[in-house]
């Protein structure tokens, strides 16, 4: 019997029955669309954090005060680490610039200050306005839509002037045109130089709603760079394949600096991408384990119940066995007819958990955070849904086979 | 693959150079000392023991015999549903007694054509579909099938009926549905088994005079029955009972 033959022969069983295939196939189709929403939760925030690395620049690392994979394991490093740390000073920024031959660009920030933004009647408060060099622009790859980034001499002047964020343009600027124009932070005149593009929100947080202005403008008018306002650093190599070199140089004239001797540890903290994507590995493997439970318990309990639903048939179909075997059905082809209707019907509810898996991340990423359906994610759902319905098929399938058949046609 | 040759001639024709086993005239069937016996806990039952016979092809014989014969038994043994405990049984040339199950399926497929009293179609298909199946596991393509099925419907009047589903006929109409779909094949043997059991005196007479006519076209037809009357349409009659033939004589 030829395979489209036996095909035919299942979707037509598998309709027969609609009510009955439907209900056996929630455990297959709860598991398969647990499987691909997990795997899609967690695909799609390793892809935003991948970006957002590379927006930082793949290429670049930051020094600052604390090193959070170090200082940050429990409350005792934490508290260690806030005795033995220091902030991190322009001094040092100075220091490192002077004596680097590794580093390519070399930048420094301030963690920012709320604050609140006006011109003329428009007000908007809790803007997130923080400061910092010129050349951090690049760094950064900042995606600038209007205008430009401040330049080094603005910033060596501590000129007032501001690079803000889309969502700060369209409330303060309504009307649109915000470059050249003037508005106030904190009660100072600021002139507006350009515009980022927008970013949108990440796990629900808007992306938009900020001011960047030179570092020395915002150490004048924003107090000392310390506590929320301290100061870090993002540098970059000079040599794409001098990566790790260049940060073992800064660590190097960072322990100098701070005249740490052998076997001291850092009191300033260096974050590589690297540490980053590894540390988000390790949080994600345990959590990928730990999420592939529910979709892997569901999926067992849906190939029970399909193999029990395959018994219920077989035996109900006991004459309709007897007859084709009267007629010239050999086991092999009894035992194939089972079998692919059982995984028909396992691979039809694994193609519909998908889809609704599918339509959960399109809502998922329009209302929270990005989501990711890759096509490792399908292939998998639909081999481990096949897979899951060839074992539950496989017995009953050879139950149905070894039927005598004077025995199967006396059934009623 | 002497067997090979024997088996495209016609039977008449067919005679054995003896000492291979092979009956001495080749007949259709050719029944040897057939026993079978089931094992019931540590009894033995007997169900046939001994039974010798054979039919020639175009030959139309009833075997009859009241419930507990083992005309069943001998039923299922001429279909090759089963194979027999002890003796050879030889179909169409080829020693059935000896096949496994895959064979036996084959040879179902092939030589056999079944009707039975309660129809056994599938309820779920067409008469259409239900005929293709014996086509379906022999093989064939389905457009060829499509009009072998139609052929065959045809031949016994219901080339109207081929979208009709067994609940949508009259039990004569899907008694016919039945014997169309044991002639799809072109089998060697017509096997009935009480096809007139399910019906009434009237439709019960248009089976028979089906059966008749497809024996005057050429079919052989086995015929098991318990009803006298419905034996005696028959040109052979086999008597069984108790597991042996009691009667072997032609009528007519």
């Amino acid at each position: 019997m030829k395979f489209v033959e036996t095909l035919k022969l299942a979707l037509a069983a598998i309709w027969a029955h609609k009510l009955r295939s439907a209900l056996t196939l929630l455990g297959m189709i709860i598991g398969v669309m647990a499987f691909v929403v997990v795997v899609s939760l967690i695909q799609g925030f390793n892809v935003y954090v991948d970006e957002k690395i590379a927006g930082i620049g793949t290429k670049s690392f930051t020094i600052q005060r604390f090193n959070p994979f170090e200082d940050f394991k429990d409350t005792d490093t934490i508290a260690a680490a806030q005795r033995r740390n220091k902030d991190l000073t322009l001094d040092d920024y100075e220091y490192l610039l002077q004596r680097t031959t590794l580093i390519g660009k070399l930048g420094a920030k301030a963690r920012g200050t709320p604050a609140e933004v006006k011109r003329d009647t428009n007000v908007l408060e809790d803007v997130f306005v923080s400061g910092a060099t010129a050349n951090t622009a690049d760094i950064e790859n900042r995606d600038i839509a209007e205008g430009r980034f401040f330049s080094q001499a603005e910033n060596d002047a501590a000129s007032k002037v501001a690079y803000i964020g889309a969502d700060v343009s369209n409330k303060i600027f309504p009307a649109g045109n915000p470059i050249g124009s003037e508005i106030t932070i904190r009660g100072l005149p600021y002139r507006v130089v350009g515009v980022e593009a927008p970013k949108g929100t990440v796990f629900g947080i808007p992306q938009d709603t900020f001011i960047v202005i030179p570092l020395k403008t915002y150490a004048n008018n924003f107090g000392g760079l310390v506590r929320q306002r301290s100061l870090f650093f993002i540098a970059t190599a000079r040599v794409d394949n001098q990566f790790a070199d260049a940060v073992d140089e800064s660590r190097f004239l960072m322990r100098v600096r701070r005249k740490l001797g052998v076997g001291e540890k850092d009191n300033f903290g260096i974050v590589t991408p690297d540490a980053i994507t590894g540390l988000r590995d390790r949080i994600f493997g345990s959590i990928f384990i730990v999420a592939m439970l529910v979709p892997g318990i569901a999926l067992i309990v849906g190939a029970i119940v399909i193999m029990n639903i395959m018994l219920v048939s077989v035996t109900e179909r006991t004459k309709e066995i007897g007859i084709r075997k009267s007629l010239g059905a050999r086991k092999m082809d009894i035992l194939k007819q089972f079998l692919v209707e059982a995984v028909t019907l396992a691979t039809i509810g694994g193609a519909i958990g998908i889809i609704l898996a599918w339509l959960i991340g399109r809502v998922v990423t329009a209302i929270f955070f990005p989501t990711y359906l890759s096509l490792f994610a399908i292939l998998g759902a639909l081999a481990a849904s096949g897979g899951a319905g060839t074992l539950s098929g496989l017995f009953p399938a050879w139950k149905a086979a070894r039927l005598d058949p004077i025995e199967a046609l006396r059934a009623d | 693959m002497s067997d090979v040759t024997l088996a495209t001639l016609p039977t008449e024709e067919r005679t054995s150079a003896n000492g291979n086993g092979r009956p001495e005239v080749v007949s259709l069937i050719a029944m040897r000392d057939i026993w079978k016996t089931y094992e019931m806990g540590s009894e033995k039952v007997h169900a046939l023991h001994g039974v010798s016979f054979e039919v020639r092809k175009g030959e139309y014989i009833a075997i009859t015999g009241p419930s507990g014969s083992g005309k069943s038994t001998l039923m299922n043994l001429i279909g090759c549903l089963d194979t027999p405990s002890q003796g050879e049984y030889w179909l169409n040339g080829k020693n059935v007694s000896e096949m496994d199950d895959d064979e036996l399926a084959r040879i179902r497929n092939q030589e056999v054509g079944f009707v039975f009293q309660t129809f056994n179609l599938l309820a779920r298909a067409t008469a259409l579909h239900n005929v293709e199946l014996p086509l379906i596991y022999g093989g064939i393509g389905s457009a060829k099938r499509h009009e072998m099925a139609k052929q065959a419907l045809a031949a016994v009047d219901l080339a109207d009926r081929v979208t009709h589903r067994p609940n949508e006929l009259s039990g004569g109409q899907r008694q016919r549905v039945a014997i169309a779909r044991a002639l799809v094949n072109h089998p060697s043997i017509l096997l009935a088994d009480e096809p007139t059991g399910a019906l009434d005196t009237h439709t019960s007479q248009e089976i028979m005079d089906l059966f008749e006519r497809l024996h005057e076209e050429g079919n052989t037809v086995v015929l098991v029955t318990h009803e006298p009357d419905i034996a005696a349409r028959a040109h052979r009659i086999i008597s069984i009972r108790d597991g042996q033939i009691e009667k072997d004589q032609v009528v007519r």
